[in-house]
C-alpha cells in the first residue's frame, strides 16, 4: 500500500478550513439563538452540537472539494491526451 | 455545656436527620408538615425505651410489627389477639412479647405504655377508648372510626386525657409527599384547582378463610356492619393527602358507587366516587374500582403551572423548556427539505421537546411509603409524651372525610359538612390560605 503523505502546508489549509467550519457553525448557532429567541447562553451550552455541526461541514467542504478536484483532473487530463495526439 | 449550645447541637442533629431522609430545608418543611417536630429530640431520647403492646397483630399489624422490632427505641411486649393463627404468626416477631386474648387484660399490663390498634374499623372505637382510660398512649389505622360520632368521641378523648394519638396515615410521613407539599404550599405550581385522587387494583380483595364461619370476621372489610369499604380502607389516605394540599376542608360532597363486578355475596361496594366540593370553587375527586387495575394508584394535585404525582414520586409543568435553538433551526432545515417526501417520517426534535417527562420529586425513584417513619415518630412521641402538632387532626379529619363521602354514596345525596363534627382546627389556616393561593 502506499503511504500518504500529508505535507505541512496541507495541514494548514485544512486546519483553515476546520476554523472556517467552526466558525460558521456559531454563527448559525447564533442566528438560530435570535430566530428562536433563546437565551445567549445556548452560545456555549449547545456548544456539543456546534461541534458536530462543524465536522459535517468540515467533511461537506471536503466532499465539495473533492468532487472539484476529479473535475479539474478528468479536464486536464483530456487537455493532455488531446494535445498528445496533435 | 450551655443549654444554648446543646439547643443547637439537636438542632443541627435534626436538621442532619432530616437531610438524611431526603428532605432539606428541614426548617421551612415544618410550616408544610407541622409534626415532623416529633423529631427533634430524636438525639436526646437515644437511651429512651417505648414498650408497645400491639392489638390486632394480623397482617397490617404485622406489618407494622416488622418496623417496631427494627427500632431499638421500641420493645413489643405484648400481643393481644381473638384469632389464634395472627397471634401465633406474630409472636415470631416479637418472641418475648406477653400474649392476651382479650385487649382489656393487655390494657393493665403496667409494662405498656402504649398501643398500636390494627383491628378491624368496627372495634377500633371501644379500644381505642378502652386505651386512653388506662393511661396508654395510642396509634390506631385508619380509619380511626366506624361513624363520625366515634370519630369525634375518640378526638375529645385524646384532648381530654393528653394522651398521644396518631393514626395510620403514613403519607404525612412520606418525604415525597412532606416535600411534593412543601413546593405545592410554595406556590411552585401555581393556584391548585383540583385534586384527582383514585386507587384502582383488579382484585376480590378476599382472605382466604379457612372455614366458612369465620367469613365475616377474616374478610371484615366485604361487610357493612364491620366496614366503610373502600372508602375507608383506601379513600381515607388520599383524601387526607387533597386537604394537605387545597390546605383547607371541603364544604360538600357527592357521591355514587355499586356493586358491579364482585357479586359474590360482599356488602360493599367494588366502585366508589366522591366529589368533594368547595364552595371557593375547589374540587377533589375520589375513585376506586377493584375490577380494573390500569390506572393504579395516585393524587393528581393540578396546578395551573403544573402536576404533582406524589404516588408516582414526579411532578410536571405545563411549560416545558423549548429544545434549543440550534436543534430548532436543524429541525426546521429537516421540514423543509423532507416534509414533502412520505417516508421522512416524524421529526424527533419537537418530539424531544414536546414529551413532559416530568422530575422525580426527591430526584430518585420513590423508596418506600413513610410507615417506617410514621412507627418512629410515634415511638418518639411516647417517649417525649410530647403530641407531635396537627397529626391527630389530620387522622381525625381524613377519617371524617371518608366517611362523610360514605355516607353521601348511601344516601344519594348532596351532603353539606357536618358542622357538628369540626374540630378547632383549621388545616392550614388562614394565613396558609393567602400563600397557596
Amino acid at each position: 500500500m502506499k503511504d500518504i503523505i500529508i505535507n505541512s502546508r496541507r495541514q494548514k489549509v485544512e486546519l483553515w478550513y476546520l476554523l472556517g467550519a467552526f466558525v460558521v457553525a456559531n454563527l448559525f448557532n447564533l442566528w438560530a439563538i435570535f430566530r428562536y429567541d433563546a437565551s445567549i447562553k445556548e452560545m456555549y451550552t449547545s456548544f456539543f452540537y456546534v461541534l458536530v455541526f462543524t465536522f459535517f461541514i468540515y467533511v461537506l467542504s471536503v466532499i465539495v472539494r473533492l468532487l472539484m478536484y476529479g473535475v479539474c483532473r478528468l479536464f486536464s487530463r483530456r487537455k493532455a491526451i488531446r494535445q498528445t495526439n496533435l | 455545656m450551655k443549654p444554648n449550645e446543646t439547643k443547637k447541637e439537636n438542632e443541627i442533629s435534626r436538621r442532619e436527620f432530616l437531610r438524611n431522609l431526603g428532605l432539606a430545608g428541614a426548617g421551612i418543611l415544618a410550616a408544610t408538615s407541622p409534626w415532623l417536630s416529633t423529631f427533634s429530640e430524636v438525639v436526646n431520647t437515644k437511651k429512651e425505651k417505648c414498650r408497645l403492646g400491639i392489638i390486632g397483630p394480623g397482617s397490617r399489624g404485622q406489618f407494622l410489627m416488622s418496623f417496631i422490632s427494627r427500632n431499638p427505641k421500641a420493645e413489643i411486649t405484648a400481643l393481644a389477639d381473638i384469632y389464634e393463627p395472627s397471634l401465633e404468626s406474630a409472636a415470631k416477631i416479637a418472641p418475648n412479647a406477653k400474649i392476651y386474648r382479650d385487649h382489656r387484660s393487655l390494657l393493665e399490663d403496667k409494662n405498656v405504655d402504649a398501643v398500636i390498634v390494627a383491628t378491624p374499623l368496627h372495634t377500633h372505637h371501644d379500644i381505642v377508648m378502652d386505651a386512653f382510660d388506662a393511661g396508654k398512649h395510642v396509634y390506631c389505622e385508619k380509619t380511626i372510626g366506624y361513624t363520625m360520632q366515634e370519630c369525634f368521641d375518640m378526638y375529645n378523648k385524646h384532648r381530654d386525657t393528653g394522651l398521644i394519638f396518631f393514626s395510620g396515615q403514613q403519607r404525612l410521613f412520606d418525604p415525597r409527599y412532606i416535600k411534593a407539599m412543601d413546593l405545592v404550599h410554595k406556590g411552585v405550581f401555581g393556584k391548585v384547582s383540583a385534586v384527582d385522587a383514585f386507587w384502582n387494583r383488579n382484585g376480590d380483595w378476599r382472605r382466604n378463610v379457612p372455614s366458612p364461619e369465620l367469613e365475616k370476621f377474616i374478610n371484615w372489610r366485604l361487610y357493612k356492619e364491620s366496614s366503610r369499604g373502600l372508602m375507608s380502607e383506601l379513600g381515607c389516605h388520599q383524601l387526607q393527602v387533597g386537604t394537605w394540599a387545597l390546605g383547607k376542608l371541603p364544604d360538600k360532597v357527592m357521591g355514587h358507587g355499586g356493586i358491579t363486578y364482585w357479586k359474590d355475596g360482599r356488602e360493599v361496594h367494588d366502585n366508589v366516587h366522591c366529589i368533594y366540593g368547595y364552595d371557593t370553587g375547589e374540587t377533589i375527586t375520589y375513585g376506586s374500582v377493584i375490577s380494573n387495575k390500569f390506572y393504579g394508584l395516585e393524587e393528581k394535585i393540578m396546578g395551573n403551572l403544573g402536576t404533582v404525582e406524589p404516588e408516582n414520586g414526579k411532578y410536571f409543568f405545563e411549560e416545558i423548556a423549548p429544545a434549543p435553538a440550534f436543534l430548532q433551526m436543524i429541525n426546521s432545515w429537516e421540514h423543509a427539505l423532507f416534509d414533502e417526501i412520505p417516508f421522512a417520517g416524524t421529526s424527533w426534535a419537537p418530539e424531544t421537546a414536546n414529551e413532559n417527562k416530568g422530575s422525580f420529586i426527591l430526584g430518585e425513584r420513590p423508596k418506600g411509603d413513610g410507615t417506617s417513619l410514621l412507627t418512629e415518630a410515634f415511638v418518639e412521641a411516647v417517649i417525649t409524651g410530647k403530641q407531635p402538632e396537627r397529626i391527630a387532626e389530620e387522622g381525625y379529619y381524613a377519617s371524617l372525610l371518608c366517611l362523610w363521602g360514605h355516607e353521601a354514596i348511601e344516601r344519594g345525596e348532596i351532603m353539606r359538612f357536618p358542622e357538628e363534627y369540626r374540630i378547632d382546627y383549621a388545616p392550614y389556616g388562614t394565613k396558609r390560605q393567602s400563600v397557596i393561593s
